[in-house]
């Protein structure tokens, strides 16, 4: 049992643990976005640490450098294109008019837009 | 109601018919036949390290070039099907800052990871179908992201037309030096590769293949993308 090892399985189950955790939110949170949030920031948090994770469990457990490499561009992969997934597909659910919570306080982005009232619907900065 | 009621009996009969078919079939035994032959030879034969691939290209070429020529005629056919004079890209919204900047810096990306597909068809998992489709989808995430993007279409029909070409010029070489269609000559009768079994530069004619195929299937189906995506202008 060397310290790679010990590292890695430590990294796989807190990935898991948050795999875990952003499935609960899914079921438990009130709307989409909130729904949104908990699905895209830990499960992408839960993938970086169990993909890592596997790449550090190969090399203690005598693995090639090649399992590392390759779970840390994946990993990188990951982390860039798993919010601009998320932004794109909430900034879609606002726009196709799916409403916020009904305890929600504040929606700034309607204020804004209701603010510059004619054209220029498409040039919020999301 | 009764419609429905019909078709799950049907269908639960139709099920009911195929495991009983299946029963009889011995799971997890060994029952290769073929198969056995294939993966004892592999090596020495075609010089991959990948039996799919070397059973896909080498041993069965023609099955691949036919489904080559499938995705050809399935290409053609959505262009002919939507064919019209007048069709332009009429998408109004364009994607947000974050979408269109990820867009730019992820593509390069995409595309060099479809082609390390399809250029180590002969070592990992993968080929010319997987790389070209990824390439493709690297043209399609650009379709989504910007409104006015489309390809540049003299380029990507000659491209494509000049790729199935290349794969047919392969298989007549071979039949030119070794005497039938598709044989791979680079491993047969030049002997290139013999000595780097598993490395980049073996596998006889299939990475060549496997480029030729790449590159024509992401043209293909960013054609499909982009005729699926454009609509008629009435002017």
């Amino acid at each position: 049992m060397n310290v790679l090892v010990a590292v890695g399985e430590f990294l796989v189950l807190f990935g898991s643990a948050f795999y875990f955790l952003s499935t609960l939110g899914l079921i438990r949170m009130p709307d989409v976005y909130t729904r949104m949030q908990t699905a895209t920031k830990s499960a992408t948090l839960g993938s970086l640490g169990v993909i890592i994770g596997a790449g550090i469990w190969a090399l203690g457990d005598g693995g090639s450098v090649a399992w590392l490499t390759k779970t840390i561009i994946i990993a990188v992969f990951l982390l860039l294109t798993n919010p601009i997934s998320a932004h794109t597909l909430i900034r879609a659910a606002y726009k196709s008019g799916i409403p916020l919570w009904e305890g929600s306080v504040v929606d700034k982005y309607r204020e804004a837009k209701a603010r510059a009232e004619s054209g220029e619907e498409e040039g919020g900065e999301a | 109601m009764v419609k429905r009621l019909l078709a799950i009996l049907v269908l639960l009969i139709i099920g009911y018919w195929l495991a009983q078919g299946l029963a009889n079939v011995p799971f997890g035994e060994n029952k290769m036949l073929v198969g056995q032959y294939y993966l004892d030879h592999v090596k020495e034969q075609t010089g991959a390290v990948n039996a799919v691939t070397a059973v896909v290209v080498n041993y069965r070429g023609f099955d691949t070039l036919g489904e080559v020529t499938v995705l050809f005629i399935a290409s053609t056919g959505v262009a002919a099907l939507l064919w019209r004079r007048k069709r332009k890209r009429t998408a109004k919204t364009k994607g947000s800052v974050v979408l269109t900047t990820g867009t730019k810096l992820l593509f390069p990306f995409v595309i060099l990871f479809g082609a390390y597909i399809f250029i180590h068809g002969h070592l990992t998992p993968g080929g010319g179908f997987p790389g070209g489709a990824t390439i493709a989808t690297a043209f399609l995430l650009l379709y989504m992201a910007f409104i006015t993007y489309e390809i540049p279409h003299r380029g990507f029909e000659a491209t494509e037309g000049l790729a199935g070409m290349g794969y047919v010029l392969v298989g007549l070489i071979g039949l030119a030096i070794g005497g039938y269609f598709l044989l791979d000559w680079v491993w047969q009768t030049w002997g290139f590769g013999h000595e780097n079994l598993g490395r980049l530069f073996s596998g006889g004619f299939i990475p060549i293949i496997y480029t030729i195929i790449g590159i024509k299937v992401g043209m293909e189906l960013s054609g499909i993308v982009d005729n699926m995506l454009k609509e008629e202008v009435s002017e």
